[in-house]
């Protein structure tokens, strides 16, 4: 049994703590990649920048000055600092949700990026200031899986991870795969670059040796049972954590419940193969996980938090 | 650290005696003390403040780009209460909460109090925090005020005494355990070597006193705590105490009212609330009821407290009782009820509202120290010896305009603790918030919320006018042995 109001926040707790590691995984490669003054550079620049929407923004103010803004803007709703902001509201929201192990690792990251030296420090060594706080959030998904009970209160905050995640990656993939922009990435290095901000330079080489291929990644992101971070694993807790959810909210089964639409979707991803992806076009599947997961928020709200009293109100 | 520079002025030190004799109660904190330099007291002072900024014990500073958190000022030595003395507080505070919680009883009962004109009946009917919606209703145990935090103070004689009376929403609690908790870390050896009386069980107690309002047919009571929200100045204490009883943190907005029953939203539809920790003002609870305005509360929850099918604690209308201008009373009131003298004494009180009294005020601006009977957190005051001559000039006409607004006492040199300001060790003047549960039992929690002024020489402690706090151990037995302390739960006759 858990407050409507607090699965909510737990939900965004989730959702902005993977925003907020994505986005300073995206800023530290990007930084990292300029430092060679080459096209590779300049293309792994672009697909950061595209996956957050901004594609035009390191020609106006410079890549430096871009990931600054990217990590440390407090104006901009989607910085690290604004999703840490948020991510540290709802969590004060239900502190007593979570236990204090986990408040104490979100708390000394917010303290760290709210500091009133944070321009600076990330000046002096914006690698090391990334890769803290990337660390950090580490530490606090660690300390949440270890102390917190994997009940009510956790699925929350798996489910909305997840789904974050799910939608991160597909826009990140979308942005470099999808047939619309016309912009083929085939550049060696902006592939590397392109594996380490999803995170999975290291597991894919371990599938796929080096040879680093548009197609092999597309598979391993999109479709690797066991990575994390692919666009399967994460529909597939999706899936798992909802019908939980759902099983224990006993619902009568009727109307679109989320754990159904999410049940498809893990289907889709489960029986498609890379084949057909290519044949159908990229592009197509990954609007599709990015709409379906956009359904499987609603849903999730409509039966879980903003459901209507009267059909639940003793007669 | 060197006795010459600790300079305790007139009043009353917690530590030295007069002469410089060390208390013997303080001895082991004293040579502690002694033990460690300048720059170890310092490490240790920034070790205490990054675990409170770490654990969240903050309130935000905001201000555009620069939103700060900080941190309630925390001392590092603890203030030490030997047994004896406690002995006579518990019994004390036991004694005044049981006469307010029959006074309310009969305040709104039959008024018996009233007709026998012990206490003025315009003053009490009077009042703001008189809640004629109160009138006759059933209260389980004649506990209205379930949580009450009264502040006392040591005057220059070293007796204890009664400042103010708080019925509402007392807060301060989780500084109280959140110091003790800091203050084990800090001193570990010399904690254990003094012999403390633990506070760890208030959680578990407050509970209990919870769960002891609730009717016999609903044998496993739903406890909430209510909140104003995460804006809330005392937002950490709530989701804190809700954290540690292991019951929900609601808000307004996650209640229902249906048919006189109060239910929260769950994920898994509604359920039924039976006893609510509210820590939102009366004003605020019951949009129906009282302010129209508030979106702080749940509409129709006081009817369904009066319907008596969910409990609300501390009761609505317990302000009327440690009402600024009634306090003078309290020595009466307990007399009119147990037929007993106060165990802990008033401090001297003049109202504005009496002429009689009212011209000695005016006359004597400078010495005493006046209060507005509404207001409080040191808000609407005047400390007459530290005001300007203009100060006491417009307070003066303010007190002609609505005598009946204002009390004023004598000022009273509070005693003096030890704390460490900038490095040095000063006598800074502090006062004494212990907590008291009262539901089927009164339960005086062994320990307190010391709160220091932190500037030199005042003698105002509210956190909000730049005050501190700092951690208290009752000790279970001093050390010439005169008599082991009184134990929990006295119970209710």
């Amino acid at each position: 049994m858990m407050l409507a109001r607090v699965a909510d926040s737990l939900y965004w707790l989730g959702r902005y703590i993977e925003r907020a590691e994505h986005l300073s995984r995206l800023s530290s490669v990007m930084l990292n990649a300029t430092l060679d003054q080459t096209d590779s550079g300049v293309q792994a620049v672009w697909i950061a920048l595209s996956a957050v929407g901004e594609p035009e923004m390191s020609s106006a103010i410079g890549s430096f000055e871009a990931a600054e803004a990217l990590v440390l803007d407090r104006s901009d709703h989607n910085s690290v600092v604004s999703s840490l902001s948020r991510a540290r509201e709802n969590a004060r929201q239900v502190r007593d949700q979570i236990t204090t192990e986990t408040w104490e690792r979100l708390n000394l990251l917010y303290l760290k990026v709210t500091d009133e030296n944070a321009k600076r420090d990330f000046a002096d060594g914006s690698t090391s200031f990334l890769h803290d706080v990337i660390a950090d959030l580490h530490l606090f998904k660690g300390a949440a899986d270890t102390t917190m009970s994997h009940g009510e209160s956790w699925r929350f905050m798996m489910l909305g991870m997840y789904l974050e995640r799910a939608q991160l990656v597909s826009r990140l993939l979308e942005v470099c795969f999808a047939e619309t922009p016309g912009r083929q990435i085939n550049d060696h290095i902006a592939l590397v670059s392109l594996l380490r901000m999803a995170c999975a330079l290291e597991p894919y080489l371990r599938v796929y040796t080096a040879e680093i291929e548009p197609r092999h990644i597309l598979e391993f992101l999109v479709f690797d049972e066991d990575f994390p971070r692919s666009i399967r694993f994460a529909t597939s807790q999706i899936e798992a954590n909802l019908s939980v959810l759902a099983r224990r909210a006993g619902g009568d089964g009727a109307g679109a419940g989320p754990e159904r639409i999410a049940g498809r979707l893990k289907a889709r991803l489960q029986f498609a193969d890379i084949n057909e992806l290519e044949n159908q076009g990229a592009g197509a599947l990954l609007t599709t996980v990015v709409n379906e997961c956009a359904r499987i928020h609603e849903a999730i709200y409509e039966t879980f938090v903003a459901y209507p009293l009267e059909m639940r109100l003793p007669a | 650290m060197t006795e010459a520079a600790y300079l305790p002025g007139v009043a009353y030190d917690e530590m030295f005696a007069p002469g410089g004799a060390v208390r013997s109660h303080y001895d082991p904190l004293h040579a502690r003390m002694s033990t460690l330099g300048g720059d170890e007291l310092a490490d240790r002072q920034q070790t205490l403040e990054r675990s409170f900024l770490l654990q969240g014990i903050t309130f935000t500073v905001y201000g555009g780009e620069s939103t700060t958190e900080r941190i309630i000022p925390t001392d590092l030595f603890p203030r030490i209460i030997p047994a004896n003395e406690w002995a006579q507080i518990e019994a004390g505070l036991t004694q005044r909460l049981l006469a307010l919680n029959l006074f309310l009883d009969d305040i709104y009962g039959d008024q018996q109090i009233l007709m026998d004109g012990v206490v003025p009946r315009e003053l009490v009917l009077g009042a703001p925090s008189y809640r004629r919606e109160m009138q006759h209703l059933y209260v389980p145990h004649k506990s209205y005020a379930n949580v009450c935090g009264s502040d006392l103070i040591r005057c220059q004689d070293g007796q204890f005494a009664v400042l103010e009376d708080n019925l509402r929403v007392p807060s301060g609690v989780s500084y109280m355990l959140a110091n003790r908790d800091a203050a084990k870390r800090t001193f570990p050896g010399t904690y254990r070597a003094a012999g403390v009386r633990p506070v760890e069980r208030y959680p578990d107690l407050l509970l209990a006193t919870l769960k002891s309002m609730s009717p016999e047919w609903r044998p496993n009571p739903q406890v909430v705590v209510l909140t104003p929200g995460v804006y809330n100045s005392a937002y950490y204490e709530h989701a804190y105490l809700a954290r540690l009883m292991g019951v929900p943190l609601v808000e307004g907005r996650d209640l229902v009212v249906h048919d006189n029953m109060v239910y929260m939203r769950t994920t898994t539809g509604i359920r039924r609330v039976d006893v609510i920790y509210r820590r939102v003002d009366d004003d605020f609870i019951d949009p129906l009821t009282f302010r129209r305005d508030s979106s702080l509360g749940a509409a129709g929850l006081f009817n369904a407290y009066r319907a008596g099918n969910v409990v609300i604690c501390n009761a609505p209308g317990t302000g009327v009782a440690d009402d600024k201008a009634v306090y003078a009373y309290v020595p009466e009131i307990i007399k009119y009820y147990l037929g007993e003298d106060a165990i802990l004494p008033n401090i001297e009180t003049f109202l504005c509202r009496e002429p009689t009294q009212l011209g000695y005020v005016l006359a004597n601006l400078d010495k005493l120290v006046v209060k507005a009977v509404g207001a409080s957190g040191g808000y609407g005051m005047l400390v007459g010896p530290h005001a300007t001559q203009k100060e006491r000039e417009d307070f003066a006409i303010a007190i002609k305009a609505d005598p009946e607004n204002y009390i004023a006492q004598p000022t009273i040199q509070l005693s003096t603790a030890p704390c460490l300001v900038d490095g040095r060790i000063e006598p800074r003047h502090v006062d004494l918030r212990p907590f008291i549960l009262s539901g089927e039992k009164t339960i005086v929690t062994p320990g307190a919320l010391t709160r220091v002024a932190l500037k030199r020489g005042s003698l105002v402690v509210n956190s909000s006018q730049g005050g501190g706090s700092k951690d208290t151990w009752v000790l279970a037995d001093d050390h010439n042995a005169q008599g082991a302390s009184p134990g929990n739960g006295a119970t209710r006759p």
